[in-house]
């Protein structure tokens, strides 16, 4: 049953997806050719935060156009919190086909390779902490009042994206990072599993006490 | 008869509107309908059955089971109809079926196929290229493929041109066929109710005004018919909804015995189910157009 919610919220926006996806080759490929010293972490990175984010917005904007379905899906024998966790799993499937792409590419194109592990790592804990937010946000006040949220986001993830990067280098020296590089990406791992949870059933709860109109 | 749905004491409250110790029961075996104005608060009576919409008080039991506690082995033995069928336009026939199979236990594939043949819809079609009639089609094709006991279905006439209200109408004679099971069914259009419905429910304002077997309550009214000058205050208190004009007047009365009495030239009607809707509406809202 989760499967198909999930199945479900790809379906609603397979236009979408197969434009992000085209995106998601491109975009690092062309990279290449504008900004070969950062090609590969700003390829990476960019692609995965938009290729998330847009694609849940649509989700969240489709949801809004047809409210009366998950009406119907709550009047049918499908638990709320599957309804919740379907769009948690959605965006970390998106997450892992950003990977996954990426990896493709880089093995096709030299130029990419210069994104090592921890990049993959730190990049799932910001998503975490942003969805971590976002999403009970969404659940608590909707698509309309949230959609500001998404819009800073969007306009921020540059600037955001190029302190990391400072943050990065100034790490790649930094002693504390040499000697415990496993033990903090294990950290951040955890981190970001430990928020998706707590989320995932902040949002529960908030959805189960919506009034389904 | 068993009760196969029973609301008691149901009350929710919005900013501009209420749900006022809602209480009335379905038995088995029957159509019911539920009557009302638009903004009655069937929709809320509704969802608040489903537990879509959380209740401030009352109590909800289908099948003998409290909802509050046995929500999904109630929702197991559920059909549900929504007004406009409640699907992802973007999604195919196919697409959504298989979502809303996934929740049932004993989804009947081979029932499903039987619908779609029989009302000439194809699987591979997307959603919002169906028409509205076969949208309503479609929702009952998903709706009775999984051995429902009891369909509720939200205005599912709504809309739809008489032919397939009809063949909507043929369809629930037929799934009543099988026994032991029941439909409640909200609608405005009581011409519908005229036709198949056993028992009826109306709520009008948030508070339940009758529950009765149809029968019984249309012979519990008549039409009146009669000369203007037969018509005084004393006359006027036998009446709940009167209209009158230069020649004479039109009225509904309860109160049949007395008004023959009163009034032996009169004429008396049987009246239609909207009749009785509409002068049991309280307040501003009625219109004196019979």
């Amino acid at each position: 049953m989760l499967l198909q919610l999930v199945k479900k919220d790809f379906l609603i926006v397979k236009k979408y997806i197969l434009l992000m996806l085209a995106v998601c080759i491109i975009f690092p490929v062309f990279l290449i050719w504008s900004a070969p010293e950062n090609a590969g972490i700003l390829g990476f990175v960019l692609m995965t935060v938009f290729s998330i984010f847009m694609l849940l917005q649509y989700v969240s904007l489709k949801e809004t156009q047809y409210p009366k379905a998950s009406t119907l899906l709550c009047a049918l024998p499908i638990s709320r919190k599957y309804v919740v966790l379907s769009k948690y799993i959605f965006c970390i499937l998106i997450y892992f086909a950003c990977c996954l792409i990426f990896g493709i590419e880089s093995f096709l194109f030299p130029q990419l390779r210069f994104v090592k592990f921890e990049i993959p790592v730190f990049l799932f804990l910001a998503v975490s902490l942003v969805l971590g937010v976002y999403l009970p946000l969404q659940y608590k006040l909707g698509y309309e009042k949230t959609k500001l949220f998404f819009i800073v986001l969007i306009m921020a993830s540059p600037f955001v994206f190029a302190q990391s990067l400072k943050m990065k280098y100034s790490l790649d020296e930094s002693l504390l990072w040499q000697e415990y590089r496993v033990i903090m990406l294990a950290g951040s791992f955890i981190i970001s599993v430990l928020v998706l949870l707590v989320s995932s059933a902040i949002s529960i709860r908030i959805y189960k006490e919506a009034d389904l109109s | 008869m068993e009760n196969i749905l029973e609301v008691k004491g149901l009350n929710k409250t919005y900013r501009n509107f209420s749900l006022q110790d809602v209480s009335f029961s379905l038995p088995e075996g029957c159509i019911t309908g539920f009557i009302g104005i638009n903004g009655a608060g069937k929709t809320t009576t509704l969802r608040s059955i489903l537990a879509l919409t959380p209740k401030a008080s009352g109590e909800i039991r289908i099948f003998g089971m409290d909802m509050a506690t046995n929500e999904k082995e109630i929702k197991q033995r559920l059909g549900i109809v929504l007004d406009d069928g409640g699907f992802y336009d973007e999604l195919s026939l196919t697409e959504m079926k298989d979502m809303v199979a996934s929740a049932y236990k004993s989804w009947d594939e081979n029932e499903y196929k039987k619908y779609l043949d029989r009302f000439f819809l194809n699987p591979k079609q997307r959603i919002n290229t169906l028409s509205k009639g076969m949208r309503m089609k479609y929702a009952l094709a998903l709706a009775l493929s999984h051995k429902a006991e009891l369909l509720i279905m939200d205005e599912p006439t709504s809309g739809l041109d008489p032919l397939i209200r009809c063949q909507l109408l043929e369809i629930l004679k037929e799934f009543m066929e099988k026994g032991g099971r029941g439909v409640f069914f909200s609608t405005h259009i009581t011409s519908d109710l005229d036709k198949i419905a056993d028992m009826l429910v109306m709520i009008d304002s948030g508070r339940i005004i009758f529950q009765q077997d149809k029968d019984i309550l249309l012979d519990s009214y008549r039409i009146v018919k009669g000369d203007r000058k037969d018509f005084n205050t004393n006359i006027e208190k036998l009446f709940m909804n009167v209209n009158q004009t230069a020649f004479g007047f039109t009225a509904i009365t309860k109160r049949v015995d007395e008004v023959r009495k009163a009034m032996p030239d009169s004429i008396m009607e049987r009246p239609a189910i909207e009749d009785i809707m509409i002068c049991n509406i309280k307040g501003e809202k009625k219109c004196y157009c019979n």
